[in-house]
């Protein structure tokens, strides 16, 4: 039984109070980032999964469809199905029964379409086209709609079961259309709409009535917007769509008047984003991929159900998101715990510096190593533990719930710290181990503890190489990878100090050949505690992983940017209908001459154009473009420039030179292709040069639109790409009808993806906290060592130092500290930061196609840690200056004596 | 106009206030002449050391003067104390106090480096005291490779290197076995001869009283002889 002696721990705590609460301190702010980041990832991840979902809309819809079953009537004709609207109503349940659980509950409720083809309107105007709708929610209603002239459509007959002959006349249709479609066609109640189909079979569509939405807004119009207004660009680019409205009496001769493959029937299931969670989700894909995997395939004419939805491949991007922001998060941690613990570890040994001669006392007056340890761990189970919990409080405050993974390892190591330390101290104070008498003996002891340590470093050393290699080789999703960067700095910074004692050495012996005294003794005294490992290790070790950090935000930062380049391809880019092409030069000649405009170029952009390259098909992004006025854009740029090899504009009409790049180097300079026609024809292509990335693909095909023309790729440019500060502004004034994207709302998007907006918060955090950590250590370390400091610097005043001069001594004492973490440390960090950025995969989360270039904020880390080493290396001098004034130099000496 | 090289008038010292007050130093006075070796005695919290302290300018009194060869420690600032500390007193403490990286010779001139001497006079001057101390062989040796009576007595040649006019030793034997400790009150004995310095030593050992041209007993803060 371990006998405690309560006076003592209780009188060691009153004593130490200051330090104590320090290490409590640090314990409850750590306990509060570690306790909160795994919920607040967790929530992220959850409202990344709500805004991917959100963002992706029709995409993450699920849709099903089914093919008509046959309406053969008695006779062979095709036989009026009265009760149709029923049994398509009846396809929505179905499909909801199908539904897993899982499925159901974060699906929105659903909206099932009847959809006929497109039909060309025969009116003589240009690509005008009609297609008729019939919707119908899942709830059974379908979007109100007031009559304003005429009628709800009606049937075509009064026999409601009437079997037409197979190739008779256009059956008629029944629609209403709304108030501003009638416009724009001319159309009033009782007119028909003359349409036809690709094959120019004629459909007899008649306007029943004139509606007006009672709520235009409601979900189910958005399926079908050209219901409400014309819709342009749907039927390929220049086209304008309009929309008939069936009923559910005008639903049956649709049915007769298109064959079965003209009218599609489905069902459409809108994703609730705000009914998902990250876990949620991940069941939801398996859900989906089951779902999909059960479906018909789509070719099959049968009624059964086919699935479709890209549900699965938007959750299967986020998991990959969610899967490089989470190991991210996990360094950033590990690399917190450790700056942590190095500074509790140095708190430890300062409290034991200050105890080293009570615990001595204590265990020469027979106190056992056992209770001196256990009267130590009471201690710092008393103070760490309601630190801990503090903190862990304070984050289920914050987040809604604390997580204890990361802490209870922390604090179990904070808790031992203390104890064994100062256990240490007691049983080497009075540990009867004398100095050997010879020499050779000495020389043995010394060379035995320089093994010893050579044999530390060096495992430090392999588990550091192994956590890197096993990061680059296998990527961040092991346990050991994701220490690597804390593991790292903590080898690199251990190498470090390992030198400080030579290189401290060396610097004693300049000064000694130096006159001025006050650099010889500030030498000194550096020399005698460069000893000392564990200050300048855990400062330099914090201060690199806050390099490392505040470089992952740079380089994200700069990725985020160089990838909303990388997308848009300039400031702004604007892409036209095809009614509209043939003004797109004169649109970019219009932005060109705007002001804040530097450049503006147009191009014929196709995003999947496939190629042929020795009978490998290769789908890339072809550019048509004035190879010329491109290279002047991109020169404006940060993008890439783009390459002027010579025949690059040749313009033969045999072979088309081309830029090409692509992920898998199937193309390259030197290598012929060629691009398939529709008319069975080829054109050939001789890539001479390599293109720049542009775009969110690898694989870009650029050609000068002289030497396409030349060859028959005549083609009208679609887009306008525009530098300048005011292009946005300039495209827009213009009027054109088209897709404007601007550089800043892509970075502006990507920027605020939560979870993009999440890790650089924690970038910001883990940096400030482990330069607050750094600071710290480097304020213990001189406060550990301020006590011999102070009697050499008394005995130095007793040979006639004078007092102003302390403060330099003083200062020269600490300086190698905090210059080896000033130097090395953002060194360090941008060193990790770039040998671990690839399996970091920050790409991901920048929409980059290739790793970012690694930034680091040198003047910005180097002010800021030269700034704040300088300033607690003042602050320290100057409060040390004032509590020694306020001591007699004699009471110094006589406590020292 | 006195003949002595240190003189001690009325000096008092109270450590704390009130109850707690102890009065370590009470009307202090006496006198130095030059070139003699005091020893000063007393039990354990007599104040010998306070008074030392006091004496050398560590410690003010709170009333009374000191004054070391002509010039008043109790009236100068802190810098006029560094320069007398480096110009008249030197200190010789129970724990060396040398700097544990630099040898001895380093040690021994860090006195002179303070007073920018010349590396070659420095080099001289290190050289001869080592010789004095009878170190001469051990001049690049550092303190952790030294015994202690070697430390004391490299510490007694710093003392000296300066070469002041007051040698002040708190227990400089203390830490020393007594064949050590013999050793090193010879050396002091024979420095204050030989370099005619002043020293006062606070001390309990018999030996050292023996050696001293006088002993100045002190008890509770009083001069008794």
């Amino acid at each position: 039984m371990i006998a405690l002696h309560w006076p003592s721990v209780r009188g060691r705590a009153r004593a130490d109070a200051g330090p104590l609460l320090l290490v409590a301190v640090v314990v409850a702010v750590v306990a509060l980032l570690a306790g909160a980041t795994p919920p607040v990832l967790r929530a992220t991840s959850d409202e990344a999964t709500r805004d991917a979902v959100r963002r992706a809309a029709d995409d993450a819809a699920v849709r099903v469809e089914a093919d008509w079953p046959d309406d053969y009537g008695p006779t062979g004709g095709r036989q009026r199905a009265p009760l149709l609207a029923q049994d398509v109503a009846s396809l929505g349940h179905l499909a909801q029964d199908d539904l897993s659980p899982e499925l159901q509950a974060a699906l929105q409720t659903p909206v099932t379409t009847v959809s006929s083809i497109s039909m060309a309107v025969t009116d003589g105007s240009v690509q005008r086209r009609l297609q008729l709708e019939y919707l119908r929610r899942g709830d059974g209603g379908d979007p109100r709609v007031t009559w304003v002239a005429g009628k709800a459509p009606g049937p075509s007959t009064s026999d409601d079961s009437i079997e037409i002959p197979l190739n008779g006349a256009p059956w008629p249709i029944h629609v209403g259309v709304s108030e501003a479609e009638a416009a724009a066609l001319g159309v009033r109640p009782g007119d028909r709409i003359p349409v036809q189909d690709d094959r120019r079979t004629p459909y007899d569509v008649r306007v029943s009535g004139i509606f007006r939405p009672v709520d235009p807004g409601d979900p189910a119009w958005r399926l079908v917007p050209w219901l409400l207004q014309p819709a342009a660009n749907r039927d390929g680019l220049g086209s304008t769509r309009f929309g008939g409205l069936l009923s559910d009496e005008s639903l049956p001769d649709a049915r007769l008047a298109f064959r079965s493959d003209q009218l599609r029937r489905g069902v459409r299931f809108d994703a609730d984003p705000d009914k998902l969670t990250w876990a949620s989700a991940q069941n939801l894909a398996d859900s989906v991929a089951t779902l999909k995997g059960l479906s018909a395939v789509s070719a099959e004419r049968d009624t059964s159900l086919k699935w479709a939805t890209q549900l699965d491949s938007v959750l299967r991007d986020l998991r990959n998101q969610i899967a490089t922001a989470t190991p991210q998060a996990s360094v950033l941690l590990l690399a917190l715990l450790a700056g942590a613990l190095l500074v509790v570890s140095l708190a430890a040994d300062l409290l034991t510096r200050r105890r080293t001669t009570a615990l001595a006392t204590a265990r020469q007056r027979g106190a056992a190593l056992p209770a001196l340890a256990a009267e130590l761990a009471v201690e710092s189970v008393a103070v760490t533990v309601p630190a801990a919990a503090i903190g862990l409080a304070l984050a289920a405050v914050l987040t809604g719930s604390a997580s204890l993974i990361w802490v209870l390892p922390f604090v179990v190591l904070a808790i031992a710290a203390g104890p064994a330390f100062g256990t240490l101290a007691a049983a080497r104070a009075t540990r009867d181990k004398r100095a050997p008498a010879n020499r050779s003996a000495r020389r043995w002891a010394r060379r035995t503890v320089r093994l010893r340590r050579a044999a530390i470093d060096a495992a430090v050393v392999l588990l550091a190489v192994g956590a890197l290699v096993a990061l680059r080789q296998r990527g961040i999703e092991t346990g050991l990878a994701s220490a690597a960067p804390a593991l790292g700095a903590l080898a690199v910074s251990l190498l470090l100090v390992r030198l400080l004692p030579p290189a401290t050495g060396a610097v004693l012996r300049l000064s000694l050949r130096s006159r001025r005294s006050l650099g010889l003794f500030a030498a000194a005294r550096a020399a005698a505690t460069s000893s000392r490992m564990l200050p300048a290790l855990a400062v330099t070790t914090a201060i690199a992983l806050a390099s490392f950090a505040v470089t992952l935000q740079a380089t994200t930062d700069r990725g985020l940017s160089d990838g909303a380049w990388q997308a848009v391809g300039a400031d702004a880019r604007l892409t036209v209908g095809l009614e509209a092409s043939g003004s797109t030069a004169d649109i970019a000649t219009r932005v060109a001459a705007a002001p804040g405009v530097e450049a503006a170029v147009p191009a014929r952009v196709v995003e999947s154009e496939r190629f042929i390259a020795d009978s490998t098909s290769i789908v890339a992004r072809l550019i048509v473009v004035d190879t010329a006025a491109f290279r002047r854009l991109l020169a404006g740029t940060p993008l890439p420039g783009l390459p002027a090899p010579a025949g690059l504009t040749a313009a033969d009409g045999d072979t088309v030179p081309a830029l090409v790049r692509t992920g898998d180097g199937s193309l390259r300079p030197g290598l012929d292709f060629r691009l398939p026609l529709q008319t069975n024809s080829a054109i050939q292509m001789a890539a001479i040069g390599v293109a720049p990335a542009i775009g969110t693909g690898e694989d870009v095909i650029v050609v000068d639109v002289a030497a396409a023309k030349a060859a028959g790729l005549d083609w009208e440019p679609d887009t306008v790409w525009a530098t300048g500060s005011g292009a946005a502004a300039a495209i827009r004034a213009t009027g054109a009808d088209g897709r404007l994207v601007t550089r800043a709302e892509v970075a502006e998007d990507r920027r605020t993806a939560p979870l993009t907006e999440g890790l650089v918060r924690l970038y910001v955090i883990a940096a400030v906290t482990l330069l607050a950590l750094g600071l710290l250590g480097f304020a213990l370390a001189a406060a550990a060592g301020a006590p011999e400091r102070w009697e050499t610097l008394a005995r130095l005043r007793t040979l006639g130092l004078r007092p102003r001069d302390t403060h330099r001594v003083a200062a020269g004492e600490l300086l190698p500290v905090a210059v080896v973490a000033a130097v090395s440390g953002p060194l360090l960090g941008a060193l990790l930061a770039w040998l671990t950025l690839g399996p970091l995969a920050l790409n991901v989360l920048t929409g980059q196609v290739a790793v970012p270039v690694t930034v680091v904020p040198w003047w910005t880390v180097e002010l800021v840690t030269v700034g704040a080493l300088a300033a607690v290396l003042l602050a320290v001098v100057g409060g040390e200056s004032v509590v020694r004034r306020k001591r007699r130099l004699g009471d110094v000496l006589r406590v020292s004596s | 106009m006195t003949s002595a090289l240190l003189t001690v008038r009325g000096v008092s010292r109270t450590f704390g206030s009130g109850p707690a007050a102890v009065h370590a130093l009470s009307d202090v006075s006496f006198e130095v002449e030059p070139g003699t070796m005091v020893a000063l005695v007393g039990r354990s919290g007599s104040g010998k050391t306070t008074l030392l302290n006091v004496i050398g300018g560590l410690d003010r009194p709170d009333s009374g003067t000191v004054t070391v060869d002509g010039l008043e420690v109790t009236g100068l600032d802190e810098d006029g104390l560094s320069q007398l500390r480096r110009d008249k007193v030197s200190y010789v403490f129970q724990t060396f106090g040398l700097i544990p990286v630099l040898s001895a010779a380093e040690n021994v001139g860090v006195p002179l480096r303070l007073a920018r001497a010349e590396p070659a006079e420095r080099e001289r001057r290190v050289g001869l005291l080592l010789d004095l101390v009878g170190l001469a062989d051990h001049a690049q040796q550092r303190p952790g490779e030294l015994s202690g009576g070697q430390q004391q007595r490299v510490a007694i040649a710093r003392a000296l290197a300066a070469s002041p006019r007051l040698l002040v030793a708190d227990e400089p034997t203390g830490q020393l076995d007594a064949e050590t400790g013999l050793a090193v009150m010879g050396l002091l004995r024979g420095v204050v001869e030989s370099e005619g310095v002043t020293a006062v030593v606070a001390t309990h050992d018999p030996v050292m009283m023996a050696l001293a041209d006088r002993v100045i007993r002190i008890s509770d803060g009083r001069v008794l002889t």
